[in-house]
């Protein structure tokens, strides 16, 4: 190979690879925030090739390709965030809050309010009466410890209970719109038979 | 004479097409529920239904399997029925699979699909009443959201 041959193909080597490399900068990417409630939110990101959680605002996972694991999390400046998501994140609606969600707990195979829903019960109200609400929906769920038809009954008589305290209450029975699960739709899932106090519940959703 | 005949035949073969096709969609508009309304639009931005593109505007609602778009200019952000809010940046491609809240039924899921573009996303009830029900696809990964914030960009092909 002549010298002049030799730099020539170093410059398409070189050329070839700088553009892989621009290319390879821009991956796919997830990036977890703060959210206003202050809660730890959690993402799970899974390829082909494996899986990563993302629980830290702040951090960011990065794809390079569909067979690879994603790369774990990594902090990520602000500056790149509103560089990349800026013109996105301007057009994010407020939170609407048309809906507001009271979930209230009870003792272990009972209708009985934990000491701190009992708390609840008067917020419940005041958002219902505030919001002049005439759709409220209360859903009865248990824990997995039990029978199923047994759970069933237990999570109705809960969600009744939470009805027939509302309607003593004042609130007008045809607003109120009620269901149950039973063991079949627990907020924690867990192993059958495992107590798990926020299974133990009634949501109470107002529009 | 048989001309005429057969002319006609294919005016009633038409006739017929089209009052099924106006009856059809009569009676997806009527059972399909509204899932989101439209909150923010900037720029050129579409939403893609049954084929036909619509312009976004203020107030248009969104239905499952519709597709939201944004040009090189463009954005939108949008509110679901359960208090989820979702955005698109520039040139952003997403399709809603599914939106399900139906608290009555007990059934709540979301599932989306991102094609290219950027998208941030706030949880709203959904995440909270059905914690491992909510999904954002793009082409290299499947996103699980558990009740919470976050961006994402997807590179597309």
């Amino acid at each position: 190979m002549r010298p002049w041959r030799r730099v020539l193909f170093f410059w398409i080597l070189l050329f070839l690879l700088s553009g892989c490399g621009a290319h390879r900068a821009k991956r796919d990417l997830i990036v977890l925030l703060p959210d206003a409630e202050g809660k730890r939110g959690v993402v799970t990101v899974t390829t082909q090739g494996g899986s990563q959680i993302l629980d830290k605002p702040g951090y960011a996972i990065e794809i390079e390709d569909f067979n690879q694991p994603p790369i774990a999390p990594q902090p990520v400046e602000e500056k790149e965030i509103t560089d990349i998501f800026g013109p996105a994140l301007s057009m994010l609606p407020d939170p609407a809050s048309r809906l507001i969600l009271i979930i209230l707990y009870f003792e272990p195979d009972t209708t009985r309010l934990t000491h701190e829903s009992k708390d609840l019960v008067a917020e419940i109200l005041r958002t219902i009466k505030s919001r002049k609400s005439d759709e409220v929906y209360v859903v009865g769920h248990t824990d997995l410890v039990g029978k199923e038809a047994y759970n069933t009954g237990l999570s109705s008589r809960r969600a009744n209970y939470v009805r027939d305290l509302l309607v003593s209450s004042g609130i007008r029975p045809n607003t109120l719109f009620v269901s149950f699960y039973g063991k079949a739709r627990p907020l924690v899932p867990t192993q059958d038979e495992v107590p798990e106090p926020r299974n133990r519940r009634v949501e109470v959703i107002v529009r | 004479m048989n001309h005429n005949r057969i002319r006609k035949f294919f005016l009633f073969l038409l006739t017929i097409f089209f009052s099924f096709s106006i009856a059809g969609e009569t009676v997806f508009a009527d059972t399909s529920p509204i899932i989101a309304v439209v909150e923010k639009v900037n720029g050129t931005a579409t939403v893609v239904r049954q084929g036909r593109t619509i312009s976004a505007k203020i107030g248009l609602d969104i239905y499952q399997y519709d597709t939201l778009r944004t040009g090189r200019d463009g954005s939108i952000g949008v509110i679901f029925n359960d208090d989820t809010s979702l955005s698109l940046g520039p040139e952003s491609i997403l399709v809603i699979d599914e939106f399900v809240f139906a608290p009555r039924q007990g059934k709540y899921s979301i599932a989306l699909r991102m094609i290219k573009g950027t998208v941030a996303y706030f949880s709203g009830l959904i995440s909270k009443l059905a914690p491992d029900s909510a999904h954002l696809e793009t082409p290299t990964a499947s996103i699980g959201i558990r009740g919470t914030k976050f961006v994402a960009r997807v590179e597309g092909e």
